[in-house]
């Protein structure tokens, strides 16, 4: 019996008031017991920047050229599943990036219309209120069906369970606390068989910005602090869908590099897209200027392009999981295959590779 | 908001008057970067941040 070991669920304290009738509905918990959550990423602090980054919406929108690519390649992955999807949630929509990319034609099929003609409504959650309407009046909100919602706090989600046929979020779960918790939520809300799909930062990205500030603070200071946030590896993805109770999972890694004249216009960028430094145990006040000299010295020495640019690497963790469903396809039990892959291999190597 | 120049774009302009000196100076910490302590290459540094402070007096 797995009913025993689920404990009710209390909501925490809210920015906002949720409706009354949200609480009534009673949910379970995904934490497993005596499993405390480490708190690594001030989530009020990075709702404070979201909010003032967007606050500014020229320069807001001048840096949303990795947002968009990323959702872009990311409708692309949504496509490959041959569906309509009714009702779709895009979690951590950021500026609804993932809206307007929906809207534009596939790169591979430009004659085919837009993308978003496979989905029917979709609804875009943020914490971030100013963000998520930032670009509410511009035109390619008409030739969507969306709904914009706030999201009282970005780690507890208040859907129904089996109430979405596709939960998308782009580039913004690498700021989660929590991932195994928002992921079994996610499963919670899907409905039987149907797919999240996931892109977040991760691995080795900004590691050129990382390695520069801690040699150029080991040097000035003596010593090494936060500046960047730690990631989720690719090979941690796996295991955390599954804890979440996914199936048939698919996780791949996408690297986009961007050159940057110097390191002041990549960190001037990472705070205008809202995406600075929100580590609770950061060190308060900004880095000494002393170090921001050095880290660009030793930027464009270590990692410095020949043409002067410094390149900055983001890596992309892509992750697409599959809610359990009767009609699944299961793998096999242990011991039922009837064919041998050796004889198959063999024989395929002696007819000269033809299938 | 654009009128007024950050104090960072500032900081960017001086500091790129300056890269010959950036350039000595990263290569003393990459030069044997895997132990670098504190104060490895403060002679460079000092230079850097000598040839720093000139040009962002120069521009004001």
């Amino acid at each position: 019996m797995n009913t025993l070991s689920i404990r009710a669920f209390i909501p925490p304290l809210r920015r906002r008031c949720a409706p009354p009738s949200l609480h009534a509905i009673r949910r379970y918990a995904v934490q497993a017991p005596g499993a405390p959550t480490m708190e690594i990423f001030s989530q009020q602090h990075k709702w404070m920047q979201k909010e003032r980054a967007a606050a500014d919406v020229e320069t807001s929108r001048n840096v949303d050229y990795l947002r968009d690519e990323v959702a872009s390649r990311l409708c692309e992955r949504l496509l490959d599943i041959n569906r309509h999807f009714p009702r779709v949630l895009d979690l951590g929509a950021n500026a609804c990036n993932l809206a307007r990319m929906l809207t534009l034609p596939s790169p591979e099929t430009p004659d085919a219309g837009p993308r978003s003609s496979r989905i029917g409504k979709l609804i875009a959650a943020d914490s971030s209120e100013t963000l998520l309407y930032r670009d509410a009046d511009l035109p390619f909100n008409k030739e969507i069906d969306i709904q914009r919602e706030v999201l009282p706090a970005s780690e507890t989600l208040s859907y129904e369970a089996n109430s979405f046929d596709a939960v998308l979020s782009s580039m913004s779960m690498h700021w989660i606390n929590d991932l195994p918790s928002i992921l079994a939520q996610v499963n919670n809300a899907l409905k039987p068989d149907c797919p999240f799909i996931g892109v977040m930062m991760g691995g080795d990205s900004l590691f050129e910005l990382r390695t520069s500030l801690q040699l150029a603070e080991l040097d000035r200071r003596g010593g090494v602090s936060t500046h960047t946030s730690p990631l989720a590896d690719v090979r941690d993805i796996g295991g955390l869908l599954q804890r979440a109770g996914f199936n048939l999972l698919t996780v791949d890694v996408d690297d986009i590099v961007v050159d940057f004249p110097d390191s002041f216009a990549l960190m001037k960028d990472l705070q205008a897209m809202g995406e600075s430094n929100a580590v609770i145990a950061r060190e308060k006040g900004g880095i000494h200027k002393d170090v921001l000299l050095a880290a660009e010295g030793i930027y464009r020495e270590l990692h410095g392009n020949e043409d002067g640019t410094l390149p900055a690497t983001f890596r992309l963790i892509y992750m697409i999981g599959w809610k359990q469903g009767p009609n699944q396809a299961k793998p096999l039990e242990r011991g039922t295959g009837m064919f041998s892959i050796k004889d198959y291999l063999e024989k395929d190597g002696k007819d000269g590779g033809d299938k | 908001m654009s009128s007024r120049t950050r104090p960072i774009d500032k900081f960017a302009t001086a500091a790129a008057k300056c890269s010959k000196e950036a350039s000595l100076y990263g290569k003393c910490i990459v030069a044997d970067y895997n132990n670098v302590y504190k104060d490895k290459c403060s002679v460079e540094f000092l230079r850097l941040k000598d040839c720093f402070l000139a040009a962002s007096k120069r521009r004001t």
